[in-house]
């Protein structure tokens, strides 16, 4: 299947310079997956898909025209091919334009656990101890979905690479359910662990069972201790954020902050790791051929780098990070390094504040300044001086990344792999402890 | 040829034992073109095109797709949905079935008056360059830090056809363009505002937007709000929310909380769940008589337009909020048949991979019969906040906050100076129960909007007219 894969892509190369482009960059995406919903600790449905994806990147007198179609054989390239050169004509020279890089990329080896592609219907299966687990633990109802696949990635470009990478991936995150109480817990991976994947209903389980009355809590400023879901939610904004794309769009609050300067506690460093083979979106080269390495984003507090591909490199004078993307960049795995708490002592430490287990629907009032608010979701406590004092119904986060990363004090030494539907980029990352963050919740 | 495909995947998805199978060739197209000041940055065509197959096997709901169209790869997907139903055929708590609806036999298109072949894109993209020289010349002390704008033409192509009867052809057209821009002045910080234009039609409704003097308009606007605005009274005032920011208001809190597979559960672990209950349906009233909130797929131009949904069942207006009471929520057949009623029409996939889920259309508040000058005449001290940047909602539908970008204080009836970021964050009860007039006036507002896993973004109106609040309190956003 591999080399059919890239058979199709040097075909494409080939059929687009034949047709008078200049530059070409193909690749060709075959994907075969598994999804398994549930809710009411029973199967809503499962999902299977098998695609081919074809992308084009044609150029000619410097205009860029990008495609995407599907399609497994050449006469569905053709097709793509002869659209492009009608609509090519139209289209004027891009402002991003630079020439396609030379290739540098390897792939990576080692990204494939057979189990996930060869015993998939075993691998779903799982979901039935997953949910078992979280009742065994006190929950109610469970509610989640476990996704898993098999990826190959095919890259030809006229500057000659000719590249292919494989990989499996699993994803599975539950929310468990107790009363008014809900538990959250996901986990993400290249390989298979049927203990990883139990896990995820037995922690979600055990969030949903504390049992703490419901108090009442004022806005205002107060610590909180982050879990993994919320920090991944949040860095995932800024990892998107510092994509150079996004900063010359208006998209940014690194317009304001350009890389060099603070950002966030000295505490704070964010990687984006490509190399990082567990995760699911580890890789060897970008889309442009580009070796891709491990960089830092944020390095204690100081905003590193832009993330870049060749054109957005050359608009602001800088070098590609190997993370295009042909027009964005964007991070592939993200880390956050670990810090020198437990857990527990991070409770501890608060005078007045909470633990907030998860939240969704983070959105911007203004993106150049990061100005911003997030709905806090699932398990919610109040602690006081240390202690747990009580539930709280859901609060909203309302400040800017800014204030909210300078303000961190704490990290966990534990750090968990996390990939859900509201943390999209593959993220590990600890517990976080942060201060003097601004709560608000409606009057009436 | 793609009939033929389609009919052999149901009578394959029934010999293989299915008791119900459902196939759609769906084909989604775009062209679009991004703009950074007058300058293109990069353009685009997608087509996204395939069959997906739907089956109810042994009480369990599988879905497959495939982009390859030929009967072996049909074959292929329908035996491993079935594979893949029969492992969870024992976590099914009751079997599950589908309900009881119209099926239609028909064929349908959106008109395009002019087609999008109709201008050369050389000549579109002149004129959205247009767009760069008319911010420049509207704001005066302020800079245009940043400015972006996407066009996208868009069509949907669709055939459905299901076991129990259904067949339909559907050809839908859209446009759209969204407009970003941020000013900036040195002490006074920036502003930044979205503008979204869409629709179903062709190229005759980006004439009809009149983007040129709207972005005049606007960036006139958000400048005056980043010079000159103050922060809104501390104490409780009436408010008057735009028609823009209501249509988002009901969007997410009369919308969402009445689809009907949310109020069950069925996405408790992405979107969440609902403050509506199913015993609570016809029964509790969330409102006053100012609530009604209608979902309408059939509104011809909309966004969101439809008159079969993906199921094959004919389309109509739901009221789910009617004077005040929570009515009707939205269903597919899956929900009906738990709940025991007649699908409403409401089940939309996004494209050929997706399986067809409850969703909205297009979504307002119904329209009162007051002008603008009489919704406002007696406010003695009071905001009026025209439109939004930030907003969201919590995962019940419950509490909300809205963040106003262009608003003005009201003074003894007449609109006043500019307010920076006013906050109203409230309830879903408190919103609907503290409505004391509204507009005769009833606008649309296009959005994208979000559910399902995977992601399932459909395109949808929200609207409706100016309201008053009577009493709220604002908050700020922080700094």
């Amino acid at each position: 299947m591999k080399e059919q894969v890239i058979e199709l892509s040097k075909y494409a190369v080939d059929r687009a310079i034949k047709e008078g482009f200049e530059e070409v960059a193909a690749i060709v995406n075959y994907s075969r997956r598994t999804m398994v919903k549930f809710a009411n600790s029973e199967i809503t449905v499962v999902q299977r898909w098998a695609d081919f994806k074809i992308h084009l990147y044609l150029v000619r007198n410097q205009k860029i025209l990008i495609v995407e179609g599907l399609g497994r054989n050449r006469e569905d390239i053709d097709k793509l091919v002869v659209q492009a050169k009608d609509r090519i004509k139209f289209i004027e020279p891009t402002e991003l334009y630079a020439p396609l890089p030379e290739p540098t990329g390897k792939p990576l080896t080692n990204l494939v656990d057979k189990i996930l592609i060869e015993e998939t219907d075993k691998a779903i299966e799982v979901v039935n101890a997953l949910i078992d687990a979280g009742h065994n633990e006190g929950a109610e109802k469970l509610a989640g979905t476990l996704h898993t696949g098999y990826r190959i990635y095919a890259l030809v470009t006229s500057k000659g690479a000719e590249l292919a990478e494989d990989k499996s991936f699993i994803q599975v995150y539950a929310r468990a359910f107790k009363g008014d109480i809900s538990g959250h817990w996901a986990w993400a991976s290249t390989r298979f662990n049927k203990n990883a994947i139990v896990e995820v209903g037995a922690k979600a389980g055990r969030y949903a069972a504390q049992d703490y009355q419901v108090v009442n809590v004022e806005p205002g400023r107060y610590q909180a201790v982050l879990s993994p879901l919320v920090f991944g939610n949040l860095i995932g904004y800024v990892a998107r954020a510092a994509s150079a794309f996004m900063a010359m769009l208006g998209l940014s609050m690194f317009m304001k902050i350009p890389p060099g300067n603070v950002i966030g506690s000295e505490k704070l460093i964010v990687i984006d790791d490509p190399h990082e083979v567990m995760l699911p979106e580890a890789r060897g080269f970008d889309d442009e051929g580009v070796a891709t390495f491990k960089k830092h984003i944020i390095d204690k507090g100081i905003f590193k780098t832009f993330l870049h591909n060749s054109k957005t490199a050359s608009k602001m004078g800088a070098k590609t990070t190997g993370n295009a993307g042909w027009i964005m960049p964007t991070a592939w795995n993200l880390i956050v390094e670990p810090g020198d708490m437990n857990e527990e002592e991070m409770i501890r430490e608060i005078r007045r504040g909470f633990f907030i287990l998860n939240n969704w629907y983070t959105r911007y009032q203004n993106w150049v300044e990061g100005q911003f608010s997030t709905v806090t979701r699932d398990l919610l406590l109040y602690i006081e001086n240390g202690e747990i004092k009580g539930l709280v119904k859901r609060l909203r986060i309302a400040d800017t990344f800014p204030n909210l990363l300078k303000n961190i004090i704490g990290l966990s030494k534990t750090r968990y792999d996390i990939q859900w539907w509201e943390v999209r980029i593959p993220t590990r990352t600890p517990y976080i402890l942060v201060d003097n963050v601004m709560f608000t919740k409606p009057e009436v | 040829m793609v009939t033929d495909l389609l009919r052999f995947a149901i009578n394959y998805a029934l010999s293989k034992g299915a008791r119900y199978a459902e196939t759609r060739y769906h084909l989604n197209s775009e062209t679009s073109i991004i703009l950074r000041n007058d300058r293109v940055i990069s353009a685009g065509i997608t087509q996204r095109r395939g069959i997906g197959i739907r089956v109810m096997y042994d009480g369990v709901l599988s879905f497959t797709s495939t982009s390859i169209l030929s009967k072996d790869s049909i074959r292929e997907a329908v035996d491993k949905a079935i594979l893949y139903a029969r492992t969870f055929t024992n976590r099914v708590k009751a079997k599950r079935g589908l309900g009881e609806a119209k099926f239609g036999r028909a064929k349908y298109e959106a008109i395009a008056l002019k087609d999008f072949d109709s201008k050369p894109m050389d000549v579109k993209i002149s004129e959205l360059k247009e767009l760069w020289k008319i911010i420049n010349k509207s704001v005066k002390e302020s800079k245009v830090a940043s400015f972006a704008v996407i066009y996208s033409e868009l069509c949907e192509v669709k055939e459905l056809m299901t076991s129990d009867g259904a067949w339909i052809q559907s050809k839908i057209p859209r446009v759209r363009t969204m407009i970003n821009f941020v000013l900036a002045h040195p002490q006074r910080g920036t502003a930044q505002r979205i503008l979204d234009f869409g629709e179903s039609g062709g190229l005759e409704l980006v004439e009809k937007w009149r983007m040129n003097e709207v972005l005049e308009e606007e960036a006139k606007a958000v400048e005056r709000v980043l010079l000159k605005g103050v922060e809104p009274p501390k104490e409780p005032i009436d408010v008057i929310i735009g028609s823009e920011v209501v249509g988002l208001i009901v969007h997410e809190s009369a919308g969402h909380p009445m689809e009907a597979d949310r109020i069950w559960g069925r996405e408790a672990a992405q979107a969440g769940e609902s403050y509506v209950k199913m015993d609570m349906i016809g029964k509790e009233r969330i409102g006053n008589e100012h609530a009604t909130v209608i979902d309408d797929p059939t509104i011809p131009g909309s966004f969101g337009f439809y008159l079969y949904d993906d199921e094959g069942v004919p389309a109509r207006a739901r009221y789910l909020y009617y004077k005040g009471l929570i009515n009707e929520p939205l269903h597919n057949r899956w929900t009906a048949y738990i709940y025991g009623v007649e699908s409403n029409a409401a089940a939309r996939a996004t494209d050929y991979a997706s399986e067809p889920i409850p969703r909205m259309s297009t979504t307002y508040l119904e329209p009162g019969d007051m002008s603008f000058e009489e919704l406002i005449e007696d406010v003695k001290l009071g905001v009026y906040i025209k439109n939004y940047m930030e907003w969201n909602i919590d995962d019940i539908r419950w509490g909300q906050r809205y963040v106003g970008l262009e608003a003005y204080m009201i003074r003894n009836g007449e609109i006043g100076e500019p307010v920076r970021n006013p906050v109203l964050e409230i309830t879903t009860k408190a919103f609907y129960s503290l409505i004391t007039g509204k507009t005769k006036d009833l606008r649309f507002h296009p959005g994208i909007c979000g559910k399902g896993e995977p992601s399932q973004p459909v395109p949808v109106w929200h609207g409706g007219p100016d309201v008053k609040l009577s009493k709220i309190r604002l908050g700020v956003a922080p700094r």
